[in-house]
C-alpha cells in the first residue's frame, strides 16, 4: 500500500517536474528571506546587547515583562496604541478610497484621459519617503510654505506648524500616504474590474437601472472578494509602519506619532539591546498574525468560506 | 637565604612587568574601526593606508562604515564578535564599553608613553578616566560650538558684537525688523538650530544665549547628581526660549530642523546667527554662503557674559580586548600618530604629494580628489586642535584661528556623566521625553510650570533608577 502511494507521488512529481524546477527558486528564496531569519525570534528571549561579550543569554519572558509592565512600559504600550490607530485607519482609508478611485476610473470614458490619471496618481508611489517627507515639510512649513501663504492670502492670521501640531500631525500624516499610495492601490481593483461581463451591465441598463445603480448592484459585489483578499492580505503587514512615520515625526508630536518599528529601531538599532529590540518585534508580528485571524474568523462567519 | 631568594623573585616579578610594559612587539597590522573623519574610500583612504604602511611596515586594516551609520556598525561588532583591535568612540559610547570591561587599560602605557609630556591640557585626558582608569586617547580636543554671526549685517547696523543677553536679543530684533538686506521681518530667521535640545551629548552645546547656566542633563551640584530639568535655573531658561520663540526671534521651525537644514538656512542668507563647529567651519560656513549672499560675513563671537561654550569630551582611539597585542599597538599606532614628527604628520595632512605639498618649508593643502575645486582640510586629525604641542610647519586661515581662539577663550569642558550600563539603557529614553517636553513648553503648548511638573512625572522613574545608580557611585 506504502509501495504504491510513493508510487504514485514519484508519478505526480516526474509528471510535474518542469513546473517543480520552475517553483524551486521561490522555495530556496523563501526559505534563505523568509524562513532562516525567524531563527533570530530566540533573541527576543534573550538578554543580547552590544555589550555582552558572551552572546545571547537566556532570559525567559523577561522582555516582554519589561515591555507589558516594566520600566518601558510606558513607551511601550503608547507605541502600541499608536501603531494600531494609525495602521488600522490608514488601511480603512486605504481600501475605501482606493475602491472608490478604481470605480471612478472606470466610469471614465476617455482612454488617454483614463491612462494619464492613472500615470499620474501612480507617480507618487515611486518616490521614496524622504523625499516625500521633505516636499511636504517645504509645502507645510510654517514660514514660506505653499499652504500657509494660500491661507495667510485668505486672511488666516498666524501660521500652522502642521506637522509640528499634534491635531494636525495624524491627520496629515493619513494625508501624506494616501497621497502617495492611493494610486497604485487601484491596479488590482481596475484589474478586477475588467473581469466583470459587459452583459451584466447590458442587461441592467435594459432593466432601466441608472450608472449609480449598476455600480451598486453589479460593480460592488463583484470587487467584494478581491477587496477582502486585499484587505486581508495588507492587514498581515498594516503594523510594519517605519520609514514615513520616522521621516515625518519629531519631538512634539512623540505622543502621537511614536510606533512598534520606531520604538524597536531605537531599542534595538540605535541602543544596540538587540534582544529587547527583537522582543518589541516579536510582539507586533504576533498582533499582526492575531488580526488576520481575527478578521478571516468574521469573514468566515459573514461569508461562510475562508480566504486563507 | 629564604629572604634573600624572596627578595630576588621579587626584583625578577617587577622586572618582567617592566619589560612586559616596556618592550612591545611590533603588530604586523592593526584593525582600525573608524567612521567619517578618516578620508573615505572615494577621498584618499587606500592612499592613507599605503602612507602608513611606507612610513611603519605595518598594514592598517579598515573597517570604515559611513558616518551617520557608524555607531550601529560599532554595536553589531561587537555583539557579533568581530571586534576591531583599535576603534574610535566618543561620549557615551566611549563610557559604555570602558564600563563594560570591552576595552584595554591605557593607564600605564599612557603614564609611560612618549608623548604624555607634550600633552597641552592634560585635564582633558583625565577627565576620560572611566573609575580611574584610562581606556583610549584623544588625538585631538573635542572641539564645541561658537555663536557665528552676520558680521556686515551688524556692521551696517552700527552694532557692535553682544556681549550680554539684552544685546543679544537687541541684535537679533534688529535682525529682523531693521534687515540691512532688505529682507522683511517674515523672511528672516533671526537665529536657527539643530532643534532646542541636541540630540547627542552635550544635549545643551547649541542656543547656549538661552540655556546660559542651565542644562537639561543630569549634572552635579554639591558632589550630589540631580536631574538638570528639576534645578531652579531652568525654568528662566525655558521661559528665555519661549519668549524669543514668541517673538519670532528662534527658528519657527527649529524642531524639525536637521544640522544639514540649519546649515542649508545659513546658507541661503537669510539666518542671523547660527551656533555650529568653532575652528575649520567658520571657513566651511564663509565659502558656502559667499555664492548667495556674497558681501556675508561669517562673525564668531566671545560668549556672552552669562554662558560660556561647552568643549566636547575628545573621542578616543581605545584597544579592545580583542587585541592580543595591546602594548605593541599603543607604541607602534598611538604613540606614532602622537609623535610631533612624521606618524603626526601623516595623521594630520596625510601623505606628501597627495594631501600636501611643501613650500618654503611650510605645508600647504593639496586639492582635494573628491571635489578638486576644495582643498584637503585634513586626514584624519585636524591641524588646528592636537592634544600635544608639536611643530607641525602650517598656518591656519585667519577664519579658523580666530574662531578658535574665541571658542577657547570662553569655554567650559564638558565631562562625562559615569551613567553605569544599566542606566546607559535607560538614557535614551529620558533624552526623548526631555526633547518633548522642552518643544512644548517653547512652542507654547504648555506654560513653564505645567510642563516641568509633567516632565517630573513622567520621568520620575528613570530618573529615581539613573540617580541612584549615580550617587552611589564612589
Amino acid at each position: 500500500m506504502a509501495l504504491k502511494t510513493y508510487r504514485d507521488l514519484g508519478k505526480k512529481l516526474s509528471n510535474d517536474l518542469v513546473y517543480y524546477i520552475m517553483f524551486l527558486p521561490v522555495l530556496v528564496f523563501a526559505l534563505v528571506f523568509s524562513y532562516a531569519p525567524m531563527a533570530g525570534v530566540f533573541l527576543s528571549f534573550t538578554k543580547f546587547k552590544s555589550t555582552s561579550p558572551d552572546g545571547p543569554e537566556f532570559i525567559g519572558f523577561d522582555n516582554f515583562e519589561n515591555l507589558f509592565v516594566g520600566i518601558k512600559s510606558d513607551l511601550f504600550w503608547t507605541s502600541f496604541g499608536n501603531t494600531i490607530f494609525l495602521s488600522l485607519t490608514n488601511l480603512i482609508l486605504a481600501t475605501v478610497l482606493s475602491v472608490v478611485i478604481a470605480l471612478l476610473l472606470n466610469e471614465l470614458v476617455s482612454r488617454k484621459g483614463r491612462s494619464f490619471i492613472q500615470t499620474v496618481i501612480y507617480l507618487p508611489h515611486f518616490m521614496s519617503w524622504v523625499v516625500v517627507a521633505s516636499i511636504f515639510t517645504i509645502v507645510l512649513s510654517p514660514s514660506d510654505g505653499l499652504i500657509n501663504n494660500i491661507m495667510k492670502f485668505f486672511g488666516a492670521k498666524d501660521p500652522i506648524y502642521f506637522l509640528a501640531d499634534e491635531d494636525w500631525w495624524t491627520p496629515i500624516y493619513l494625508f501624506i500616504n494616501r497621497w502617495k499610495e492611493t494610486g497604485w492601490g487601484t491596479i488590482i481593483y481596475l484589474a478586477a474590474l475588467t473581469t466583470i461581463s459587459p452583459e451584466q451591465y447590458e442587461a441592467a441598463e435594459v432593466d432601466g437601472a441608472g450608472r449609480f445603480r449598476q455600480m451598486l448592484v453589479i460593480t460592488l459585489p463583484a470587487l467584494y472578494t478581491t477587496i477582502f483578499i486585499v484587505f486581508i492580505l495588507n492587514l498581515g503587514k498594516v503594523l510594519n509602519i517605519f520609514e514615513s512615520v520616522f521621516v515625518l515625526q519629531n519631538p512634539l508630536v512623540y505622543d502621537k506619532s511614536d510606533v512598534l518599528t520606531t520604538f524597536a529601531y531605537r531599542v534595538g538599532v540605535k541602543d544596540g539591546n538587540y534582544g529587547l529590540g527583537t522582543a518589541i518585534d516579536l510582539f507586533k508580528s504576533f498582533m499582526g498574525l492575531v488580526l488576520v485571524l481575527t478578521t478571516d474568523a468574521i469573514n468566515r462567519r459573514i461569508r461562510g468560506s475562508s480566504v486563507l | 637565604m629564604t629572604r634573600n631568594r624572596f627578595v630576588a623573585a621579587f626584583v625578577l616579578v617587577l622586572m618582567l612587568s617592566a619589560v612586559s610594559v616596556f618592550a612591545q612587539t611590533k603588530p604586523k597590522s592593526i584593525k582600525l574601526m573608524v567612521d567619517g573623519t578618516f578620508q573615505v574610500k572615494e577621498n584618499g583612504e587606500q592612499v592613507l593606508v599605503d602612507g602608513f604602511k611606507a612610513l611603519t611596515g605595518m598594514d592598517l586594516i579598515l573597517n570604515h562604515p559611513i558616518h551617520n551609520e557608524y555607531y550601529t556598525k560599532v554595536d553589531l561588532a561587537f555583539a557579533t564578535g568581530d571586534v576591531p583591535e583599535v576603534v574610535l568612540l566618543g561620549g557615551n559610547y566611549y563610557l559604555k564599553y570602558a564600563q563594560a570591561g570591552l576595552l584595554a587599560d591605557l593607564t600605564k602605557y599612557y603614564d609611560a608613553s612618549s608623548f604624555k609630556k607634550n600633552i597641552k591640557d592634560p585635564s582633558l585626558v583625565e577627565a576620560l578616566k572611566v573609575n580611574g582608569k584610562l581606556y583610549g586617547i584623544p588625538f585631538e580636543r573635542g572641539n564645541g560650538t561658537i555663536t557665528y554671526v552676520r558680521g556686515d549685517w551688524l556692521e551696517k547696523l552700527g552694532m557692535k558684537a553682544p556681549t550680554n543677553y539684552a544685546e543679544f536679543l537687541d541684535m537679533l530684533r534688529a535682525f529682523k525688523n531693521k534687515n540691512p538686506d532688505g529682507l522683511t521681518p517674515d523672511q528672516v530667521i533671526p537665529i536657527t538650530a539643530a532643534g532646542l535640545v541636541n540630540s547627542e551629548y552635550p544635549l545643551d552645546i547649541y542656543l547656549r544665549e538661552f540655556y546660559q547656566d542651565a542644562n537639561p542633563d543630569f549634572v552635579k551640584v554639591g558632589g550630589k547628581w540631580v536631574d538638570g530639568m528639576t534645578l531652579a535655573n531652568m525654568a528662566p531658561a525655558l521661559d528665555r526660549m519661549r519668549s524669543a520663540y514668541a517673538e519670532g526671534l528662534i527658528d519657527k521651525e527649529i524642531i524639525t530642523n536637521k544640522t544639514s537644514t540649519a546649515r542649508d538656512k545659513w546658507n541661503s542668507g537669510k539666518v542671523g546667527a547660527f551656533n555650529y563647529w568653532a575652528g575649520q567651519w567658520n571657513e566651511n560656513l564663509q565659502k558656502s554662503i559667499a555664492p548667495n549672499v556674497p558681501q556675508a560675513k561669517v562673525t564668531p563671537i566671545l560668549a556672552i557674559k552669562e554662558t560660556k561654550y561647552i568643549e566636547r569630551p575628545s573621542t578616543v582611539y581605545a584597544i579592545t580586548k580583542a587585541a592580543k597585542n595591546p602594548a605593541g599597538i599603543f607604541k607602534y599606532f598611538h604613540e606614532f600618530v602622537l609623535d610631533g614628527a612624521k606618524g603626526q604628520t601623516w595623521a594630520t595632512f596625510g601623505t606628501e604629494g597627495v594631501f600636501h605639498k611643501v613650500v618654503d618649508g611650510k605645508l600647504q593643502w593639496m586639492p582635494s580628489i573628491q571635489d578638486p575645486k576644495k582643498a584637503f582640510t585634513k586626514a584624519i586629525i585636524s591641524a588646528e586642535i592636537p592634544m600635544n604641542k608639536w611643530n607641525s610647519r602650517y598656518t591656519s586661515s585667519d577664519l579658523i584661528t580666530n574662531s578658535l581662539a574665541l571658542f577657547q577663550a570662553s569655554n567650559k569642558a564638558y565631562g562625562l556623566i559615569p551613567f553605569s550600563e544599566e542606566a546607559l539603557e535607560l538614557v535614551p529614553d529620558i533624552n526623548q521625553i526631555r526633547t518633548k517636553y522642552v518643544a512644548k513648553i517653547v512652542f507654547g503648548d504648555l506654560t513653564v510650570a505645567d510642563g516641568l511638573a509633567a516632565y517630573a512625572k513622567e520621568t520620575s522613574k528613570y530618573s529615581r533608577i539613573i540617580l541612584k545608580e549615580l550617587n552611589s557611585q564612589k
